[in-house]
């Protein structure tokens, strides 16, 4: 009988960190999935937070997730509208279409 | 401890923040009006920061200090913010970026710089680095129909996002090994042991930092969002952003690593050597004048952080004296940058300045003693701050980043004598603008004046960070 | 070890099979026995009374995203709101006008997108 403990958890959480980070570079699309790539990045460290307060009996990894919680939908909330606005002058979102800087 | 009376400033800011911001909704056309409160706001707040500036102390269970080197850096911070609002007020009219956010979301950002540079908890860190990040999002794309400035606030959002994303997962692994988020607690886990997954979380933290301030080799964003933001933005991003940046590095190395100094020594000298060698050579071939000052801000920063790796408190001293000297040579630089226009457009190219001399001898040699003292050229002010770094380098046996660094601004004065070579030696342009406005010309005589004159007094600035650095020891 | 451990998740690993079972099944089984005469009429998207115009994957009114961007900020306020509910015997004065701050400060974001006309729909 094998329980799921600390390193089960926290195999998930690095197994996810790394799909979000792999799909930040990788991804030669769409800059939405870039925002859920950051999301998934953000939800492995949530993972991690929150085993790690469990494991250790502290509370502050919790709190530390919920801001992190609410920070992720401020932080999507302002990708977004600046997506919006990029759209609007640019006419898409593909990631090969932001090149207008570079030297 | 639970004292609200030491953090009095970030209170005021807080509150003017939301009175401006209700008061800019109600009222029409009040980018004028909210511009000038904001301002008036920062000025009241250096007083403010002041007064509260009497010993050292750690409130909020240990999780907030306000001490003389927090107090430091956040005057500081206030100065520089208060320059960048005076000297772009002509660019934002021109621009029709007059919008009433604008002051508004730089005033949050500088909240977020307080925060940042008072922090002595993961938590607040993130918070403060968060609040002042999304602020500066919404500020490089703030022009919203140029597609530049747009491109500029996306790639900048998605790269600083990223790094945030390492920045806590650092975080999240330092807090599942050492059993807490505090400085003081982190460190005294890190005097019983040093394990491997400790080292993880602190790489990934310092990761998450030096993309903040854009050090080699987690810079790739900074030329392409300095060039397209707007140019009143850039002077902003050039100057506040990197204070908070290494105001918070300073306290997480030297408060929360100060028992492993030896484990990220050698990270901190590859970041600054990097950062030293790639600011000289990738801004040989370029043109355009914001992305230069990327660039050479790049270097800068590398700079300062070989001041860091030295560990004790005279690598402190240097680096913040380099800081400073640092933001004086930014405001001359970028408040001359504004000064190129012509008929209501603004020129960032360099051979744009072709015979500036001819038609402007006094702005024209404000900025080359501006790129002179950039360069490390004595006696100006950029050479005194080169020379404390390299001699705190040198006298803790680290002769080879010294020379490193004397290389890398050799290399560098050869595009900052480029331009004043086209200003002086090349055949004149159309006169620009002379109708410029009092707050450009005010800060760069004055930062002018400090950058020629440094050489009178050169350790005035070492006795206030002296005196300011005094709890480290 | 691992297979007592893999044991414990065999109800799942049965429950998936036949779920999937019965999903792909149906599927099957529509193909073999239904009617199947198809005409432009019937292989067209259902529009009530005129020709579709464009296919279901057309791009949505971006206004549609303000509003969800606007919902999610006052949404998470909540997850602020229940701790402080639960622990607001303990935590004294100061946390009561901590709490009061935070929602005085969510009340001014509110003021300033009212204001500004981001709750309008035209």
């Amino acid at each position: 009988m094998i329980d799921v403990g600390l390193g089960h958890y926290l195999g998930l959480g690095a197994v996810i960190f790394t799909i979000g980070v792999v799909g930040i570079f990788l991804n030669r699309k769409n800059v939405i999935v870039l925002l859920m790539s950051i999301e998934l990045i953000l939800i492995a460290v949530n993972i991690n937070l929150v085993s790690f307060s469990v494991y250790q009996q502290d509370i502050v990894g919790q709190v530390f997730t919920m801001f992190v919680l609410t920070v992720a939908a401020a932080e999507a909330a302002i990708g977004l509208a600046i997506l919006v606005v990029f759209f609007r002058n640019k006419g898409s979102i593909h990631v090969d279409d932001i090149n207008n800087l570079k030297g | 401890m639970n004292n609200i009376e030491f953090i009095y400033p970030e209170l005021f800011l807080i509150i003017s923040l939301l009175i401006l911001l209700i008061l800019g909704v109600y009222k029409s056309n009040s980018y004028n009006f909210i511009k000038k409160i904001t301002t008036i706001c920062f000025l009241l707040c250096i007083p403010i920061v002041y007064l509260n500036n009497i010993g050292d102390f750690n409130i909020f269970n240990n999780s907030y200090s306000v001490d003389s080197l927090s107090n430091y850096l956040k005057i500081l911070i206030l100065l520089s913010t208060v320059f960048s609002l005076m000297f772009t007020n002509d660019y934002i009219k021109i621009q029709k970026l007059d919008k009433f956010e604008y002051p508004i979301l730089i005033l949050s950002a500088v909240i977020g710089m307080f925060l940042m540079v008072s922090s002595n908890d993961l938590i607040g860190l993130y918070l403060g680095i968060e609040l002042q990040s999304l602020s500066l999002y919404v500020l490089a794309s703030i022009d919203r129909g140029s597609e530049k400035s747009t491109e500029a606030g996306v790639k900048y959002f998605v790269l600083g996002a990223l790094s945030s994303g390492l920045f806590l997962y650092g975080c999240s692994l330092l807090y599942g090994f050492s059993g807490s988020t505090n400085y003081y607690e982190i460190s005294e886990v890190f005097k019983q042991d040093t394990s491997i997954p400790i080292l993880f979380g602190i790489i990934f933290i310092i990761i998450g930092l030096a993309f903040k301030i854009s050090a080699v080799p987690f810079h790739m964003w900074s030329p392409d969002v300095y060039q397209g933001s707007p140019t009143s933005v850039t002077s902003f991003f050039a100057l506040a952003p990197k204070i908070a940046g290494l105001g918070a590095i300073i306290r997480i190395l030297y408060i929360c690593f100060g028992e492993i100094y030896e484990e990220w020594k050698s990270i901190i000298i590859f970041i600054s050597v990097a950062s030293m060698l790639l600011g000289a050579f990738a801004a040989i071939g370029q043109t355009n004048l914001k992305r230069l000052m990327a660039y050479s801000s790049i270097s800068h920063i590398g700079y300062v952080l070989a001041a860091l790796t030295v560990g004790n408190r005279d690598g402190v001293i240097s680096a913040i004296s380099y800081l400073n000297i640092y933001i004086i040579m930014m405001i001359s630089s970028f408040a001359c940058i504004l000064f190129f226009k012509r008929k209501n457009v603004y020129f960032e190219n360099i051979y744009d300045l072709s015979g500036l001399s001819k038609n402007h001898p006094l702005i024209s040699f404000c900025f080359a003693t501006t790129l002179f003292s950039l360069a490390g050229i004595p006696p100006l002010a950029g050479f005194f701050a080169k020379f404390y770094v390299f001699k705190s380098v040198v006298e803790a046996n680290m002769i080879y980043l010294a020379i490193i660094g004397l290389i890398a601004s050799v290399i560098s004065a050869f595009y900052y004598l480029r331009i004043v070579k086209i200003m002086y030696f090349d055949p004149e342009n159309e006169k620009f603008d002379e109708g410029s406005n009092i707050g450009i010309r005010f800060s760069i005589l004055f930062s002018s004046i400090i950058i020629i004159f440094y050489f009178l007094n050169p350790s005035s600035i070492l006795y206030y960070v002296e005196m300011a650095t005094k709890f480290l020891n | 070890m691992l297979y007592d451990f893999l044991k414990d998740y065999a109800t799942i690993l049965i429950f998936l099979f036949i779920s999937i079972g019965i999903g792909v099944g149906f599927i099957f089984l529509n193909l073999l026995f239904s009617p199947n005469n198809p005409d432009s009429e019937k292989l067209s998207a259902y529009e009530c009374g005129f020709e579709a115009f464009g296919d279901a994957r057309m791009k949505f009114d971006v206004r549609f995203y303000l509003v969800a961007i606007l919902f999610i900020i006052f949404d998470l306020e909540v997850a602020f709101l229940f701790p402080w509910a639960v622990s607001l015997g303990n935590i004294g004065l100061l946390g009561f006008w901590s709490m009061m701050f935070f929602l005085l400060i969510l009340t001014v974001g509110f003021v300033y997108e009212w204001k500004k006309g981001a709750l309008d729909w035209e």
